[in-house]
């Protein structure tokens, strides 16, 4: 009963039933109506997004750990790190904000990471983990919260803004979130949907 | 809405599961793979859309009217509104980032408004426009939104750097938690617009 190659996806964007054979070496499934991406596995995707999702793991425990941007102004110096940027917001009064700002660039991308962990590494060693489907849910109801990538660009912005008025030294977990960015996105792009699925259809039943 | 266009997996009764992706008889209610519920068409769709654009439109009013953020400099203090933000990067001759908050914080949200709204309202009344031009404009609202989340995380930094008390120190304003309710309901409203419902009219024009 191996016949992956017979299944046919519904295009989520026309709704067209297309049947899809075995792909190979980075092959995209386009639909034929409406030109919407239904499947591109890359090579080894599994491994790939397993190894970037490592990557972007330790980057951004180190984020959080060291100074994120400093700041000097007339011999005055003050030290911007991540997680005191959320308990300071917090204790001025500004609980929803902080959340809406920490949740799409650490929190949500955070759990993201131990779900696609918590995938990844049963899967790899064909293990019957009883959560795999709840996490694969969990995973693409959380997908597009997460903004790392615009934070990236925020961070480029607010250094324009203020070099104006002070000098600003870029610390360490700068560095470290930038390349946390890049790892997240990479891991992400290599993560087919269609293809997890069936992977994990394949450790459960 | 009774009948669907051959070829589609409605036309069926098939399924294609939210979650997972999976094609499933509609009448097992539940995906077999993941269990998510089975559905032919987001239900509601379109008044779900109408409602969260509503909803948007109405934050969109105190995000731009009220102060995103507040500069308080050896005493006085001073608040700004995206659009005052924007004029004052101007006058400092900083023109790039100028364009990067104005894309982000008023060009984006409001196309967003308009292309969701017409895309609601083309598709209710069975309009006969390209549906792969509105397809398109629909992954372009799609992927857009969340960029415009820009302003705030801007807000955030700038209130959690600068702190130095009695000379300069920056508090985010009543506009940054608006627009960030803009930006969320916004994508919620993309993500309840069914795109497969521009397709269902295949049958109403030649494309």
């Amino acid at each position: 009963m191996n016949a992956p190659s017979a299944e046919r996806i519904a295009c989520i964007e026309c709704d067209l039933l297309v049947q899809v054979g075995e792909l190979h070496g980075g092959q995209r499934a386009a639909c034929p109506r409406c030109g919407n991406t239904l499947t591109a596995p890359a090579p080894d995707g599994l491994t790939r997004t397993l190894a970037f999702a490592l990557g972007a793991c330790v980057l951004l425990l180190a984020a959080n750990a060291f100074p994120f941007l400093a700041l000097e102004a007339k011999g005055l110096e003050q030290v911007m790190t991540l997680p005191r940027t959320a308990v300071e917001l917090y204790r001025d009064g500004y609980a929803t904000l902080a959340v809406l700002v920490l949740g799409p660039i650490i929190g949500i991308p955070a759990l993201m990471l131990a779900t696609m962990l918590a995938l990844l590494v049963p899967i790899r060693r064909r293990v019957r983990a009883p959560w795999l489907v709840p996490a694969g849910r969990l995973l693409f109801l959380l997908s597009p919260w997460s903004m790392v990538e615009v934070f990236v660009i925020g961070v480029l912005v607010s250094l324009v803004k203020i070099g104006a008025m002070a000098s600003v030294v870029l610390g360490i977990s700068f560095w470290a979130y930038v390349g946390f960015a890049v790892c997240f996105t990479a891991s992400l792009s290599s993560l087919d949907r269609f293809e997890i699925w069936r992977e994990i259809e394949a450790c459960t039943a | 809405m009774s009948s669907f266009p051959a070829g589609t997996a409605a036309a069926e009764g098939l399924a294609s599961c939210h979650v997972c992706l999976k094609v499933a008889p509609e009448s097992l209610g539940r995906c077999p793979r993941c269990r998510a519920r089975l559905h032919l068409r987001e239900p509601n769709s379109i008044q779900r859309t109408m409602a969260l654009l509503a909803t948007a439109s109405l934050l969109y009013i105190p995000a731009n009217v009220l102060p995103i953020m507040t500069t308080e400099q050896l005493g006085r203090a001073t608040g700004s509104t995206i659009i005052g933000g924007v004029v004052i990067l101007i006058h400092h001759g900083d023109y790039p980032i100028a364009a990067v908050i104005f894309i982000a914080s008023v060009l984006v949200p409001l196309s967003k408004l308009f292309v969701l709204g017409w895309l609601c309202w083309s598709v209710s009344r069975r309009q006969p426009s390209s549906h792969h031009e509105r397809t398109r404009l629909y992954r372009a609202a799609e992927l857009v939104g969340k960029w415009s989340m820009t302003d705030v995380f801007v807000v955030a930094i700038l209130v959690a750097l600068i702190q130095f008390a009695g000379i300069l120190r920056f508090t985010p304003g009543t506009a940054a938690l608006a627009f960030g309710g803009v930006v969320i309901v916004t994508m919620l409203a993309a993500h309840a617009f069914d795109p497969r419902l521009i397709w269902d009219q295949l049958g109403d024009s030649d494309d």
